[in-house]
């Protein structure tokens, strides 16, 4: 609409004032300074535009200045003459030998990162222990001893040869003696070297002296048979095994060996020929071996003599003196019971017994001759010489020095002022000692009162040879330059003695070329270099004789009486027993944080050593776990704190050796665990693992690093269990497959995978729980160690763990939840499942759906992927695991000052496998399935121009297990083993009914308990 | 709106004689424009030395590690999203003030909403803050944002509910955020126009050009009433996607179909209590019981008691489904809530959320200011332990006993914790220092209509129900602003 309307402004509009008029003809009604601004000061302003010009140049100039800087350099030096056998990137593997097992170093641009078992060993077929898979971290510890030390200074090795010859020359001159006390040495040409030392010095002498000593064995067998041997076990032979507190599973002579032979006759291929062994164990406190064995009792040290003399008395029919009926009428059903059985199995039976009494070997002699066990079960004729030591040559070693008959000392591989049970003699004797060499590799309790240290090679630096058994010859190389400025212990010997052989290795050359290559059917260079390859010579083993006990067993049992009498504590008393730790032994590797952090397979206690007890002395003293108690025997007491242990005979207390190392390394002496050597006594020319202790509490608490707290299963079918008997009726028994299957639908697609299925199978009646296989995947994946205090927040970071559970007898009936156990009033019948537990690898994977980041995710081989670059760190796929198998990086492990103790220093960080990233703060992690092992087992074969073959690729985990309780393959093929192994019967899946659909099928343990038992 | 008269026996929403727009704007801004009294100084210097704390806290988590806190690997939260879940949570009340109330024509909004909005901005702040501060590697945060990127086509993962999360939480900030700032904009301009110099300019930037016309309050009605159309879903789908980070897991006792209506109820419930618990001790302090009355107070116990009954069917309704699925992961744990070692969690839990609210049925309780407030306390902390009892009590005890542990909190944990309260406080002190803490534009509606004064002058003006103006008076009982000796004559 138009509109004639005017609007007008204001009046002056209207009036059309001059003024308005005026100001209206330009477009401002003011006039704006547009002149000033653009010719005056406007412009120039404080930043004249030349001015701007020249700070923007400068500017850009100095930034590409700076930035021509060069970046921190970090040197690393190629190879200018490439070495034949080096390609970086790929493993050179090295065969060797590690305290007698044939072995494979896996060396990475010439450095050693891991230890592998050899599969054609004699002992454990590719099995390795523990200890073994740790060894590879002591070479790079910076606790050893780094060059020779006179009087605590260093030297130069020519200074030191010179000081040591004269010395010695004196000696020889004065004809006063040298001792040279070594831990045993089965090795053929250290023996050798020793012998020409000795010739050189007539008056030397070696004493062989064992931390934990077999001489009870060698001296009964000597007593018994004329051979001062250690035998060697066939318990793949045994059909019946009867153990009295000998943990051979685990700590007692040949641990590896035995799981390998023992779980033969337990494993899926025996059961699938309804064939299985009975193994009944009487013990004190709770060992591996007695968490595996079908029935086990519990048994004061001062019964077991009695239980053993009426175990012979059964088994013979006969009536030894001192012959009575035990207080625990279980005990008396369960030795009724062992020798119906063990006669029953005459031939194929084993009575086994880890006492270091002579006497008592003696009998167990006799008991294994009246079963015909000599020429089957026990080989006499091809011996063990894994321990040799002898206590009374030590003890008389202790009192000529005492008496100062002793000139000169050299300790080989031996620690006596830790670990003899009476330091405070030996010291004093030691000090009447003008000359004490020491060759022990590092500053330890011993070498700290040396005059001179010689410090050893460690076994990877180093050339020699071992024979753990008779016949059975093992060679060792070395892997890498030595670390340190050590020499070999050998060499040191022959150079003092003055040996034509210019240096040990063509010392052990001439040695196998002389005696040891034609064992072998070898000879000259080409044999060696053989040796060198397959790691060993095996010579024809001897006809295993039977030996026939015929001496008179009247005086022995009184023996055995007299002690059991003098063992029994009094009112108020503890009958103490003394044993090794699963890991750390006899505590010669307490500087090593992988077994440290290794958790006790039984205990899952970590960084000490504790007092296990039962709850009904726990209770009876008003003590709670973790109270420290002092325990007084043999006039010494060390205080530690309590553990519940189920199981623990009534009035009795285990302790642990292997702890309170004083000295010897940053870890051992940030103080872990008190010393209980000086807990043993020399008793009847052995020293005895028993005592009677009396304790009391301190008022102290300590809370133990466990990596279990809670130890029931709560009736959960996590673990799935049967008995032998059933077992035979219905092989599906318990695995849930026999009846109706339910079949879960799935919300989700399948994943494809097209070529491999990475599967994994773990029979849960071959695994025994040893631990060997953390520390082998520890090492494998870097995986870092956290300490006592992260432990104890629960937060150690092993990717694969040992669940161990408990479940208490009551009445025929398995007693699993906490409600009903804290009501029984006896929890000493104890039946215990091990379960390994890891990544669990499902196809419908809990962790990958919640990741917001997709940092964890499928592959089409089946496996669960981790992307630690991705990782933002929400934790939300650990806590969605149902397994709990997600460990998170909760601090810097691999660069925070209080983890320094473990894998920073200057040299442990060499045994990292260089394929597995270090992970850093916030970041998930858990088992890959050794991905970088798959990848290359994948290379391999693609160089080979061939596809990957069925046991190509073999886990860490499954490789160091003597128990072969870990299968892993493809599964898409069916003819792998872990096909095969998952198609058994007794395969489950863990929590199969989440539908989560895990990748690790276990298979249902089986117990070969009777329907006699009460 | 007014336009018509409301009915005697409503109670007054505005107390007090002679209020005037000029004396609303008087009282509402008198701790605007003048120097703070003690009280704030004192709540002030603690509050931020809270802050501090925080700032510390985290500092030091950023430093070293998550480790610092008492985590392990069975328990991967606990404190963190406890906080979380709890600062979200208490966000909720001002939301559905603002929001569902408005759209519901509840006018008694009118008076609290600024601060219950408040409350929720500094919520999620605080909130937030846990979900970058709990993060195990804080600085790669971006990852959870579907951003392009050089690695091909990696995106987030949509089947997170984390990533769900960060949707929802951000959504949520932005919309209360924007929500809150539009009504703030006419009284952000009555200071400017109040206000000199300095003053006057930043709140005249603040103000968006404010001018008062009929157009802009007109707009302004519309945009509001936009704004609560969209912070309406907001209110159920936040906590609906916060109880998802349980729900859609396996773990038993996070694993639960329930868990949506019964967060958002819970959510509810808590923020109900925190409004309650700061708007108690603000109208003292600032002396706005005029604006804040008894009425306020006891509707907000009502819808407290209500929430709080949903809450306890919803614990009610879980352990019967736990006991009917005979699913034994799940029976164990909710067992466990009582007789498990976190026992007195689970009481604190089902004690102060279902048994002690319960006592609300009671009109002298809840029109009394210090069982008020009490009960207040008492719902935060039962809200606080809900959290706790489900994140830490289910995860300490899952499927396999052998990863069973306990969870025991580090001085970091109870630093960052008692730290965001600071942090919180320190905004919210803040806040009633520069901004009106009562919205006046909207209060000023109810004066002609729901105001003691005005239903006062209809009673003297006579044609009312002498029964009804009865109840009229009885009901001003109650109130503890009113005089009542002025009805007593009449």
């Amino acid at each position: 609409m138009d509109s004639n309307k005017k609007y007008w402004k204001g009046l002056e509009e209207l009036n059309k004032t001059p003024e308005f008029v005026e100001k209206n003809k330009h477009e401002f009604a003011e006039p704006v300074p547009i002149e000033d601004v653009l010719s005056g000061d406007g412009l120039l302003g404080k930043t004249p535009r030349r001015d701007f010009l020249k700070a923007v140049g400068f500017g850009v100039g100095a930034v590409t200045l700076a930035a021509c800087q060069k970046a921190p350099i970090h040197k690393s030096i190629p190879y200018l003459i490439k070495p034949e056998e080096v390609t970086p990137g790929v493993a050179n593997y090295y065969s060797s030998t590690y305290e007698g097992s044939a072995i494979l170093v896996k060396t990475r641009e010439g450095r050693p990162i891991k230890v592998e078992g050899n599969p054609n060993d004699l002992l454990a077929k590719g099995g390795l222990s523990a200890q073994a898979q740790a060894s590879v971290l002591d070479l790079y510890d910076v606790s050893r001893v780094q060059s020779p030390l006179v009087n605590g200074e260093g030297h130069a090795w020519s200074e030191v040869d010179d000081y040591v010859k004269l010395e010695l020359a004196k000696i020889k001159d004065s004809g006063k003696k040298i001792a040279i006390v070594s831990s045993t040495i089965s090795s053929p040409s250290t023996l050798a070297v020793i012998a020409d030392f000795i010739t050189e010095y007539p008056t030397a002498k070696h004493i062989m002296y064992d931390a934990v000593s077999y001489t009870g064995i060698i001296q009964a067998n000597q007593n018994s048979f004329g051979k001062a041997v250690l035998p060697h076990y066939n318990f793949d032979k045994a059909d019946v095994i009867v153990s009295f507190a000998a943990d051979f599973l685990g700590t007692w002579i040949s641990g590896e060996e035995f799981t390998r032979q023992y779980v033969s006759n337990r494993n899926n291929k025996s059961l699938q020929a309804k064939k299985m062994s009975r193994h009944i164990q009487f013990e004190t406190g709770m060992s591996l071996t007695g968490t595996n064995a079908d029935t086990r009792i519990g048994l004061k040290p001062s019964e077991e003599g009695v239980a053993l003399i009426n175990l012979y008395n059964a088994i013979t029919g006969t009536t030894l003196p001192g012959s009575k009926k035990l207080a625990d009428n279980a005990v008396n059903n369960a030795i009724t019971l062992a020798a119906k059985e063990l006669v029953a199995a005459k031939g194929k039976a084993l009575v086994v017994a880890g006492s270091n009494d002579v006497a008592t070997q003696v009998l167990v002699n006799a008991i294994n001759a009246a079963l015909g066990s000599y020429g089957t079960t026990i080989d006499l004729d091809n011996n063990s010489n894994q321990y040799k030591g002898n206590d009374a040559d030590f003890a008389e070693f202790v009192n000529e020095a005492k008496q100062g008959q002793i000139a000169a000392v050299m300790f080989l591989n031996a620690n006596p002022v830790y670990d003899y049970y009476n330091t405070k003699e030996l010291t004093d004797a030691l000090a009447k000692v003008p000359l004490k060499i020491s060759f022990n590799t590092s500053l330890d309790e011993t070498s700290a009162l040396a005059t001179v240290v010689a410090p050893n090679h460690h076994y990877l630096e180093s050339w020699g040879d071992d024979s753990a058994i008779a016949g059975y010859y093992t060679v060792m190389q070395p892997t890498i330059n030595p670390v340190y400025n050590t020499r070999q212990a050998e060499e040191s010997l022959m150079i003092w003695s003055n040996s034509t052989a210019k240096t040990y290795y063509d010392y052990v050359r001439a040695k196998w070329d002389a005696n040891i290559l034609p064992l072998g059917g070898l000879s000259g260079q080409k044999g060696w270099e053989s040796v060198l390859q397959t790691g060993f010579v095996l010579a024809a083993a001897k006809p295993a004789g039977a030996y026939p006990f015929s001496k008179d067993l009247n005086a022995v049992a009184q023996t055995i009486m007299a002690q059991s009498t003098q063992q029994a504590a009094g009112d108020g008393a503890f009958e103490l027993h003394l044993y090794q730790s699963s890991a750390l032994r006899s505590g010669k590797q307490a500087n090593n944080p992988w077994l440290q952090e290794l958790p006790d397979p039984v205990s899952k206690v970590t960084w000490d050593n504790f007092a296990a007890m039962s709850l009904t002395d726990l209770k009876a003293l008003n003590l709670q776990e973790g109270d420290v108690i002092t325990i007084d025997a043999n006039g010494t007491s060390i205080a530690l704190p309590v553990l519940l242990q189920p199981g623990q005979a009534k009035g009795t207390i285990s302790v642990a050796v292997g702890y309170g190392r004083t000295k010897g390394g940053k870890v051992i002496e940030s103080g872990i665990g008190k010393n209980a050597y000086p807990l043993h006594s020399f008793r009847n020319g052995t020293v005895q693992t028993t005592a009677v202790a009396k304790i009391s509490a301190t008022g102290d608490q300590i809370i133990l690093a466990q990596t279990q707290t809670h130890h029931s299963y709560e009736g959960r079918n996590v673990i799935r269990e049967a008995t032998f008997t059933e077992y035979k009726k219905n092989a599906y028994v318990n695995s849930g497959k026999d009846g109706e299957h339910k079949d879960y639908k799935s919300l989700w697609e399948n994943y494809d995978r097209p070529t491999f299925n990475w599967v994994m199978a773990i029979d849960l009646n071959a695994c025994t729980g040893c631990g060997a296989c953390v520390v082998a995947c520890n090492a494998e994946n870097n995986v870092p160690v956290v300490g006592r205090d992260e432990v104890r927040r629960r937060r150690e970071m092993h990717w694969i763990r040992i669940d161990r559970y408990y479940t208490f007898n009551e009445e025929g009936k398995g007693v699993t939840e906490e409600h009903e156990i804290d009501q029984l009033k006896n929890i000493d019948n104890v039946s215990v499942t091990h379960q390994p537990m890891l990544c669990q690898h499902c196809d419908h994977a809990p962790c990958e759906t919640v990741c917001p980041v997709l940092a964890t995710v499928h592959s089409s081989e089946g496996l669960n992927h981790m992307a630690y670059n991705r990782c933002v760190g929400t934790r939300y796929c650990a806590n969605n695991c149902p397994f709990k198998v997600r460990r998170f990086n909760w601090f810097n492990y691999w660069n925070d000052s209080r983890f320094e103790n473990y894998l920073q220093e200057q040299h442990t960080q060499l045994v990292l496998n260089p394929d597995v990233v270090t992970r850093f703060r916030g970041v998930m992690e858990k088992c890959t399935m050794c991905i970088q092992r798959i990848q290359s087992g994948k290379l391999q074969a693609k160089m080979e121009k061939r596809s990957v073959k069925d046991g190509d690729i073999k886990m860490a985990c499954q490789q160091t297990c003597s128990a072969n309780a870990i299968i892993f393959g493809n599964g898409n093929d069916p003819d792998s083993e872990v096909s095969k192994a998952l198609r058994s019967e007794r395969t489950y899946y863990v929590l199969e009914e989440l539908n989560v659909q895990p990748g690790i099928g276990y298979q249902v343990k089986v117990r070969n308990t009777t329907e006699l038992e009460a | 709106m007014a336009s018509h008269k409301e009915s005697i026996i409503r109670e007054p929403l505005v107390t007090g004689k002679g209020i005037t727009y000029a004396k609303v704007t008087d009282d509402i801004l008198n701790p605007v424009e003048n120097k703070p009294n003690k009280a704030w100084w004192i709540g002030f210097t603690v509050s931020s030395l809270g802050a501090l704390l925080w700032v510390f806290a985290v500092s030091w988590t950023f430093w070293y590690g998550i480790g610092s806190w008492g985590l392990n690997k069975t328990v991967g939260w606990a404190w963190d999203i406890t906080g979380f879940v709890w600062w979200v949570g208490i966000g909720h009340a001002g939301t559905l003030i603002s929001a569902v109330l408005l759209l519901f024509r509840q006018k008694w909004r009118n008076s609290i909403n600024r601060s219950a909005e408040a409350m929720t901005i500094f919520a999620v702040i605080c909130a937030a803050t846990y979900v970058v501060s709990h993060m195990g590697r804080p600085w790669m945060a971006l990852y959870c944002l579907p951003l392009p990127n050089q690695y091909g086509s990696l995106w987030v993962n949509f089947n997170s509910p984390l990533i769900w999360d960060v949707f929802a939480i951000s959504t949520y900030f932005s919309v209360s955020l924007v929500f809150w700032y539009t009504g703030l904009l006419p009284d952000i301009a009555t200071i400017r126009d109040r206000g000199k110099g300095w003053y006057r300019r930043i709140y005249s930037v603040l103000s968006f050009g404010w001018t008062g016309s009929v157009k802009t309050w007109q707009r302004f009605e519309t945009v509001s009433l936009i704004l609560a159309g969209v912070s309406t879903p907001l209110v159920l789908s936040v906590h609906t996607i916060v109880s998802m980070d349980f729900a859609t897991s396996l773990e038993p006792g996070w694993h639960t179909t329930i868990f949506p209506p019964y967060f958002v109820a819970g959510a509810i419930f808590s923020g109900f209590a925190m409004v309650q618990t700061l708007l108690l001790v603000t109208r003292k302090v600032l002396g706005l019981e005029n604006y804040i009355t008894m009425f306020h107070i006891e509707s907000m116990n009502k819808i407290i008691l209500l929430t709080g009954s949903v809450v306890g069917v919803a614990y009610i309704t879980e352990f019967f489904i736990a006991y009917y699925s005979g699913g034994e992961y799940e029976q164990y744990t909710f067992l466990n809530r009582f007789i498990g070692p976190y026992w007195w969690a689970g009481c604190m839990m089902y004690g102060c959320n279902v048994l002690m609210t319960q006592v609300m049925w009671f009109k002298r309780v809840r029109t009394n200011i210090t069982m008020s407030w009490v009960l207040s306390i008492i719902v935060n902390i039962g809200m606080w332990f809900e959290r706790f009892v489900i994140i830490v009590t289910s995860l300490h005890r899952d499927f396999i006993p052998s990863s069973w542990a306990m969870f025991y909190p580090t001085w970091v944990d109870v630093s960052v914790f008692i730290g965001s309260i600071g942090v919180f406080f320190t905004l919210f002190l803040l806040f009633i220092r520069v901004l009106p803490s009562i919205a006046m534009a909207e209060v000023k509606l109810l004066l002609k209509e729901q105001s003691e004064e005005y239903k006062l002058k209809q009673m003297e003006a006579g044609h009312l129900d002498p029964e009804q103006v009865e109840f009229y008076k009885t009901s001003l009982k109650k109130f503890d602003g009113v005089d009542i000796s002025v009805y007593e004559n009449a």
